[in-house]
């Protein structure tokens, strides 16, 4: 049995476009859920899915707990041992509270790279297989989000850019998700049902390229 | 002393999307490492390449991705392993029109110039009569078909070229009636080459060049040990071991060839320009073929049994613009007689040399080696 932790924000926690928390995909519907389906039997899917996360931020407003630096610790060493970590983040780190440009995003994401490095949760002590995924750019109309997420739009787009440099100079695997998927117009940054269905099925086909020896099932 | 990780991110090479062929100097050796083994199979999983080179699966990812943008290797769909229980695979091969080349080959009678593309199909391909000796000749004929060749490569990919490889017989080949030296000829040739046409010229010996082209493109890809023949005026050889190209004593060769059976025919009045035609079948020339064939099968076994005194060889792969059925019939021939050797007649029409002659250009820019020794 091999097992993916999915570490994300909203996006992976199934959120409603237009919705709460509260308003959620189903197990089956979330992309985490697509995937593990599509990767059949002989795989365990985590889901850690938090929304309003962070890459290394402590959210002054919505709280310390968003922050995805200091939850990756425990969150990882729960669930160890973990063949292959999925992160998807970044868009909450646009908020106009924390001022950063996209560049300023990678680089917290590389902060949770050497952390997962540093942990070695894969088999054997090893470190795990490393997939970032870039969250589709926001789409320009952000309904009442618009105040929150000013500029936020512009900078999204420049994320794919930014998380491959930084995949590539930490030696990881990076997937696009805005090239599979596109955000709902129903408020403009949450991906609604069919686009967990695509991306689901995208970053199963991902996994699976990366090529899995037969031995330590 | 700063946290040095959280220094500005230096990836390993972010390959530029607006450009064609990055400049040599920053292919890195991993990508060198990629492009030759997929250069070496036909398409080859990303597991499978990791096995091969040692590198971790997440550096092969970001490799892989690099080429892909840069448009030299292209993902295949997903094929469900047969008889493995896992995931399906996912082949990775090279793009065909990631990259190209002109090889140019000047032989007995004839200078052949072709374009291939990254996987060695031939896009491009004539013949011309051999460059004259004349001191004010620039050689109009063969640069300009060069250029032809090179003009059938639409805009866009005209950075994708490689380069001009360029395959010359040895120096005091006797097969050259030219009394300027071969080699202050070649070095001015591949100087002017390169001042008229602007892309790198390569030059390696022809024999050496069928023989790379071969084992690039051909039917010697699979095969790492083998005594390579090349069938041409005379008959060449060369030993190939661990996929390396000995040249050995490359100035060797057999008055056993096509120029031999060339003039057993003459002295019957026999016409002989169907030898000398590529695109050519040979008519039925009878006994005076056999004759020939036999006394080349012989000189082929010499070779074989003097070498395999030394290394163990268990193929032999011949090589030829002569029509494929007829290295066919040689080559069945020959493992009638040599138990426990197999025989393989070339696979690369129209020109083994020219055609090895621009896979050099590909060596130089994409592989870990030149596997020219």
């Amino acid at each position: 049995m091999r097992s993916v932790l999915c570490f994300g924000d909203s996006n992976t926690h199934g959120q409603m476009p237009g919705g709460t928390p509260l308003d959620r995909f189903g197990p089956q519907q979330r992309w985490p859920g697509v995937m593990g389906r599509e990767l059949g039997p002989g795989w365990h899917i985590v889901e850690e899915g938090l929304s309003g996360r962070t890459t290394v931020r402590d959210d002054p407003i919505e709280g310390a707990h968003k922050n995805g630096r200091t939850y990756l610790t425990p969150c990882i060493q729960s669930h160890t041992i973990l063949d292959i970590v999925i992160i998807m983040l970044g868009t909450n780190d646009l908020k106009v509270r924390f001022n950063q440009p996209p560049s300023e995003v990678a680089m917290g994401l590389g902060c949770l790279i050497y952390d997962i490095k540093e942990l070695s949760p894969g088999p054997k002590g090893t470190i795990p297989e490393i997939m970032i995924v870039a969250p589709p750019p926001m789409l320009d109309d952000i309904k009442e989000w618009e105040s929150i997420f000013k500029g936020a739009q512009e900078k999204s787009r420049k994320l794919a850019l930014e998380f491959e440099i930084i995949a590539d100079s930490l030696e990881v695997h990076f997937f696009d998700a805005g090239s599979v998927v596109a955000c709902d117009p129903r408020d403009g940054f949450h991906i609604g049902r069919q686009a967990h269905e695509d991306l689901g099925v995208a970053l199963a086909r991902e996994v699976e390229a990366i090529g899995w020896a037969n031995e330590h099932v | 002393m700063p946290d040095m990780r959280f220094a500005p991110p230096n990836p390993l090479r972010i390959a530029d999307r607006a450009s064609g062929l990055n400049a040599v100097s920053v292919r890195s050796y991993n990508e060198r490492l990629l492009l030759s083994l997929l250069l070496q199979n036909e398409s080859i999983s990303r597991f499978e390449i990791g096995v091969k080179t040692g590198l971790s699966a997440q550096t092969v990812s970001v490799l892989v991705r690099s080429l892909e943008q840069e448009g030299l290797v292209a993902k295949g769909e997903a094929q469900k392993q047969r008889g493995r229980v896992g995931p399906p695979t996912v082949p990775i091969s090279l793009n065909p029109e990631g990259a190209f080349s002109v090889g140019v080959s000047v032989g007995h009678k004839h200078t052949d110039v072709v374009l291939i593309d990254f996987v060695g199909s031939v896009r491009f391909h004539a013949t011309l009569p051999n460059p004259t000796p004349d001191q004010n000749s620039n050689h109009s004929d063969f640069l300009e078909t060069v250029k032809k060749a090179i003009q059938l490569l639409p805009g866009e990919t005209h950075q994708r070229l490689a380069g001009i490889g360029l395959a010359l017989p040895e120096p005091g080949d006797g097969a050259h009636n030219d009394p300027t030296p071969p080699d202050l000829r070649y070095s001015a040739l591949q100087e002017e080459m390169e001042k008229e046409i602007g892309f790198p010229v390569f030059v390696q010996n022809d024999i050496t060049s069928a023989a790379g082209g071969e084992s690039m493109f051909g039917a010697a890809k699979p095969l790492s040990d083998y005594l390579f023949f090349y069938l041409g005026a005379e008959l060449h050889s060369r030993l190939i071991l661990n996929h390396q190209i000995y040249y050995g004593n490359s100035s060797l060769s057999f008055d056993v060839g096509i120029a031999s059976l060339e003039r057993n025919l003459q002295e019957i009045n026999k016409p002989t320009e169907p030898l000398w035609d590529r695109a050519g079948t040979w008519p039925d020339y009878g006994k005076i073929k056999e004759s020939w064939e036999a006394s080349l099968v012989e000189q082929m076994k010499r070779s074989f049994n003097a070498l395999a005194q030394f290394v163990e060889i268990k193929t032999i792969v011949l090589s030829s613009y002569a029509p494929q059925d007829i290295c066919g019939a040689i080559c069945e021939n020959l493992e009638s007689s040599l138990i426990g050797v197999k025989a393989i007649a070339g696979s690369i029409t129209p020109s083994p040399k020219a055609i090895g002659a621009a896979s050099l250009p590909f060596s130089s820019h994409f592989m870990v080696e030149n596997k020219e020794k």
